[in-house]
């Protein structure tokens, strides 16, 4: 078999792992709504795109449409690569199942990288790029300029794929590698936010007219730092190989706190200490912790030092999104990662009803952290007492059981260890993920207007302590619907357990 | 506690996994299941402990008061011990703790659950607990013998392992063998045994049943040994 020969067969095999992908092999529904939720957010970069290239046009003295995005570039990409966590894969994973064939480890990479680099998910910001040029630049400035423009895009993202990878393959040594990209991306976005003009407006624009104007040094020079970001991969990944097949986790347990002052809940006290254990020595989830808790702090410090966030809508969102963040990330797969050992809770009586009164209040226990880390922000007056608890309550007793309900439909184990890629949630995941970020804003602004300020929040707490008072009840709603769907669910914890 | 099996079927698509019309387990009774690899063992225990849907038929746990059907209420999770496989084990646990979870939510106090370990030292032989390691991290013997101990800490009266022998080395095969047939003495529980190892299913159970294909083809009487010869002839593993 020659290389090429090789090559195809390594891609047919990446195409039925992702075609017999245990989620969407006996479900065809999901299948549908991830394909429409790929449709979904298409179409709202293609308005994006259009929309932008309607609006900034002449908005700004005069300067053309694409340069004022241009000089926003960096935003874009920093999305782009935070997003590639959940959707893509790094080399070292994906040529696992081939190390102990007779092929050359070196190949291996090659291949993966290569199909990294041409990957199409490299052209989905086309969806926004594509409408927004054809108005901007194609119309006014000529078609060479619109593809020159488009090419140079598409180069950066390559780019930025690749150092994704990088710091992606970094982070299966250390989780402490997560502090680079966070850095590298706070200094630009204070660059571009902090001060009264975007820092880095002149170079982005000059980079991405260059594209326009097909400067060749200029395209040499990013395909030249594609070259040195693949060539970087390409040893860094090889060199990882067999650490990733070998890979020990420490043995020696470190944490072993007995949390014997939740001794006196009984049941439940041991449940929650499952919960705590789980979240602490599980990289999974205590991956999705420290984000929430990065997010929350990211959103809170620029809200506290710039008016980026004042307008009435982001004050909401940012206050809602503090609150329900942790919730979001570990609800929506609630008993995902229990899929795990989901045939030894089955084994006990009522297990299932106990864990999740646990999980309910282990949660809500969580809520104290956002109003501290939104404390400056309230007592700047930057955001108010009532929207902070409104938000808190309605979290607590209308989003939460929301969010639990999935406890009665999840049935996809989620790895506890592994990579962040892969099962991060299904399309019907998202889908909630999103109606419980925009509800509460929703109620609250026509509550306010037509009931006036704070009665829309002092609505939002009195939902949500209805909520609280009848947690038991609900909760016993979901686990006796559990329990009627306990036999497909526990054979799709099964049938996706270390898939 | 009697366990009653009646017409009771699963498929696997085309695949027949278990069709058994009619078996009785007695109570106080060591049961052995052997049959050749996808003859249905662990589907069948599977499906008395209720973690997968039957196609058809019912499987019953009784005895002089009660007669419940599994698929209908919870309540012999009360007084019924399994290990299956890893999928019932807490991972992120140390062997401690998940003692100690698996105690305090079935109500037994420490000093209970002292007694037990107590019992256990010789079989867990200085590698399980106080080692400060996570389940996941133990090899795969000393996560079988945690498995086993767990679905034996609640003092169940119907006890369900399968393949208990698997990864054990032989002292530990031997212990828990002896381990079994202490409890069976003592407690009168019904004990439901399946094994590829036939000397050790013909050594402690008084009576074996031979799946093939999901069903039962030979329900063996062993109160004398004398199943060895059969089971030998039928796996065919005589020289």
């Amino acid at each position: 078999m020659n290389k090429y020969q090789l090559y195809r067969l390594l891609r047919k095999n990446e195409n039925l792992k992702e075609r017999r992908h245990p989620m969407f092999d006996k479900n065809r529904f999901m299948k549908f709504l991830l394909i429409f939720m790929w449709l979904y957010y298409a179409a709202i970069l293609i308005f994006m795109g259009v929309t932008m290239a309607i609006g900034m046009k002449g908005a700004y003295n005069g300067v053309a449409a694409h340069h004022v995005l241009d000089g926003w570039f960096p935003i874009v990409l920093i999305v782009d690569f935070w997003v590639r966590f959940i959707m893509q894969d790094t080399p070292v994973n994906q040529a696992k199942p081939y190390t102990l064939l007779p092929i050359r480890r070196s190949f291996l990479m090659h291949v993966y990288l290569i199909r990294s680099g041409f990957s199409l998910g490299n052209l989905y910001w086309g969806f926004m790029l594509v409408p927004f040029g054809l108005i901007a630049i194609a119309v006014p400035f000529g078609w060479i300029t619109f593809i020159g423009w488009l090419f140079g895009w598409w180069l950066l993202c390559i780019a930025n794929g690749f150092s994704y990878l990088y710091v992606r393959t970094l982070l299966t040594k250390h989780m402490a590698w997560l502090i680079l990209p966070i850095i590298i991306h706070g200094a630009i976005l204070a660059a571009m936010i902090l001060p009264e003009h975007n820092w880095l407006d002149m170079p982005c624009t000059v980079l991405l007219n260059a594209f326009a104007n097909w400067k060749i040094l200029f395209i040499l020079a990013v395909i030249a730092v594609i070259a040195i970001l693949y060539y970087a991969n390409f040893l860094l990944q090889n060199s990882m190989v067999y650490n990733e097949i070998g890979k020990k986790e420490e043995v020696e347990v470190k944490n072993t706190a007995k949390m014997s002052y939740l001794n006196r809940y009984g049941q439940i006290g041991e449940y929650m200490k499952l919960e705590v254990r789980m979240k602490t020595r599980n990289k999974t989830p205590k991956m999705q912790f420290v984000m929430g808790i990065g997010f929350m702090l990211f959103f809170s410090l620029m809200m506290y030092f710039t008016d980026a966030y004042s307008g009435g809508f982001m004050k909401s969102f940012i206050c809602l999104y503090n609150y329900i963040f942790l919730g979001v990330t570990t609800l929506i797969g609630i008993m995902c990662h229990e899929g795990n050992y989901i045939d030894g809770l089955m084994s006990r009586r009522e297990s299932i009803y106990q864990l999740l009164r646990a999980k309910f209040y282990f949660n809500s226990f969580l809520l104290i952290i956002p109003p501290i880390i939104m404390l400056p922000l309230m007592i700047s007056g930057k955001m108010s007492v009532w929207m902070n608890l409104g938000y808190l309550f309605f979290t607590v007793g209308v989003l939460y059981p929301i969010l639990f309900q999935l406890a009665v439909y999840n049935k996809d184990t989620f790895p506890l260890n592994q990579k962040l890629t892969g099962k991060q949630g299904n399309a019907t995941q998202q889908i909630i993920s999103m109606v419980i970020l925009f509800l509460p804003i929703g109620i609250e602004k026509l509550a306010t207007l037509l009931l006036g300020d704070p009665w829309g929040y002092i609505l939002l707490m009195s939902a949500g302590i209805i909520g609280v008072v009848t947690h038991k009840l609900w909760l016993k709603n979901i686990y006796q619907r559990f329990m009627v769907r306990r036999y497909t669910n526990m054979e799709g914890f099964r049938a996706s357990r270390n898939s | 506690m009697n366990i009653i099996i009646q017409n009771l079927r699963k498929n696997f698509g085309e695949k027949v996994a278990v069709n058994i019309e009619s078996f009785k387990i007695n109570s106080g009774e060591i049961l052995g299941l052997v049959g050749n690899n996808g003859a249905g063992k662990s589907t069948l225990f599977r499906l008395i402990l209720d973690l997968i849907k039957a196609d058809e038929g019912t499987v019953h746990m009784m005895d002089n008061t009660r007669d419940i059907n599994v698929a209908e209420t919870e309540e012999w999770k009360d007084w019924t011990g399994a290990y299956v496989d890893d999928s019932f084990l807490i991972d992120y646990l140390t062997p401690d703790e998940y003692f100690q979870f698996i105690a305090r939510i079935s109500g037994k106090e420490p000093e209970e659950l002292q007694e037990f370990l107590d019992k256990f030292k010789h079989f867990m032989a200085d590698e399980i607990l106080g080692q400060k390691k996570f389940i996941r991290n133990l090899s795969a013997g000393n996560k079988q013998k945690v498995g086993i101990m767990a679905a034996m800490l609640l003092q169940p009266q119907i006890l369900i392992l399968d393949e208990p022998f698997n990864f054990l080395d032989p002292s530990s095969q031997s212990a828990i063998k002896h381990l079994l047939k202490k409890y069976n003495e003592e407690t009168n529980a019904t004990i439901l045994v399946s094994s590829h190892n036939l000397q050790h299913t013909v050594d402690i159970c008084p009576r074996i049943a031979l799946l093939e294909h999901g069903i039962i083809i030979r329900d063996i009487d062993n109160k004398e040994g004398q199943a060895q010869a059969e089971l030998e002839d039928y796996f065919q593993v005589t020289d």
